[in-house]
């Protein structure tokens, strides 16, 4: 836990300045995994705060200030969802709109302005998120949680409230899925 | 993460260079805070959805003294209307006259003068 559970408990009451605090403690927490999430790091901000604009609205439906991180995350993933089934929508209206070869100069042209490291984060961003794309919104979401945040199946178990064999299967699918997209990209590499 | 790599032994090379590529994709998005507008912007839209629920209530209650008020109209003129028989055709005081008389008339037949 990053604080205490008696300022969470203050936050619950309505005490803003502990609703601040608390905020101001998981803000690099929760940014860092929206980002991971959703792949977009000019979009986390909004997220960011759809999240915590969540928290303050449900603060008090939580039982306990010993759940408040499962919750926390449980509202993450809730808005990351919400903002790739929206993303995918705008991105199909979008990429309808605009031919191929419209699309490769916009990337050029944001590319150019990018320094080599920014650029290397860049192709590793692109990377992981074509490989991303070969599952679902909602295995996505469970597969960089497990993989890229870390996080335990007992963890991951206290968020989605599913078992841990439930878990254990839909991602064991969602790797074989992404590792099979990236064997084939490995191969394509190497040809 | 022991287990993590003993999973990239067992699905070859491949496995091994996704979780690589997956802790590149982690340090890619490091030192994210938000901009310095993070926390006002936040208490911005913590109060404009205040404000928002305040005036869903505030039209709800609207809603509900009109739609009272109407139907106290609608009533006032409609109840007469459908009233047009009165309940009672005698008042109270017919009423206990007429049993009165009959009262009386008993009274007169009991009590033979004759």
């Amino acid at each position: 836990m990053l604080v205490e559970f008696e300022l969470i408990e203050r936050a619950r009451g309505g005490d803003d300045s502990a609703f601040s605090q608390v905020v101001q403690a998981y803000r690099k927490r929760i940014l860092g995994t929206i980002a991971r999430l959703i792949g977009r790091p000019e979009d986390v901000e909004d997220v960011g705060q759809e999240v915590f604009l969540r928290l303050y609205y449900s603060l008090e439906q939580l039982r306990t200030a010993e759940v408040f991180e499962p919750w926390l995350y449980r509202l993450t993933v809730n808005a990351a969802y919400d903002y790739l089934r929206r993303q995918k929508r705008r991105q199909e209206s979008r990429m309808s709109d605009l031919s191929e070869q419209q699309v490769m100069m916009a990337d050029a042209a944001a590319g150019g302005k990018q320094n080599a490291e920014e650029q290397r984060r860049g192709k590793v961003r692109e990377q992981v998120e074509a490989l991303l794309e070969h599952v679902s919104e909602e295995d996505r979401i469970l597969l960089t949680l497990k993989e890229v945040e870390g996080l335990s199946l007992k963890e991951l178990e206290k968020i989605y409230r599913v078992n841990e064999n439930a878990l254990k299967v839909r991602l064991f699918r969602a790797r074989q899925r992404v590792l099979k997209a990236y064997g084939a990209t490995e191969g394509k590499d190497t040809a | 993460m022991e287990r993590r790599m003993d999973r990239g032994m067992d699905e070859g090379g491949s496995g091994t260079n996704l979780d690589a590529l997956f802790a590149e994709y982690h340090n890619a998005f490091s030192d994210i805070d938000g901009g310095a507008n993070f926390m006002p912007n936040l208490w911005q839209k913590i109060e404009a959805r205040r404000m928002e629920s305040v005036s869903v209530f505030r039209r709800l209650a609207q809603v509900c003294v009109l739609a009272t008020a109407a139907l106290t109209v609608a009533m006032a003129i409609l109840i007469p209307r459908i009233q047009t028989e009165p309940v009672y055709t005698a008042t109270y005081v017919d009423v206990l006259d007429a049993a009165h008389s009959v009262d009386s008339a008993q009274l007169m037949d009991s009590g033979d003068l004759q």
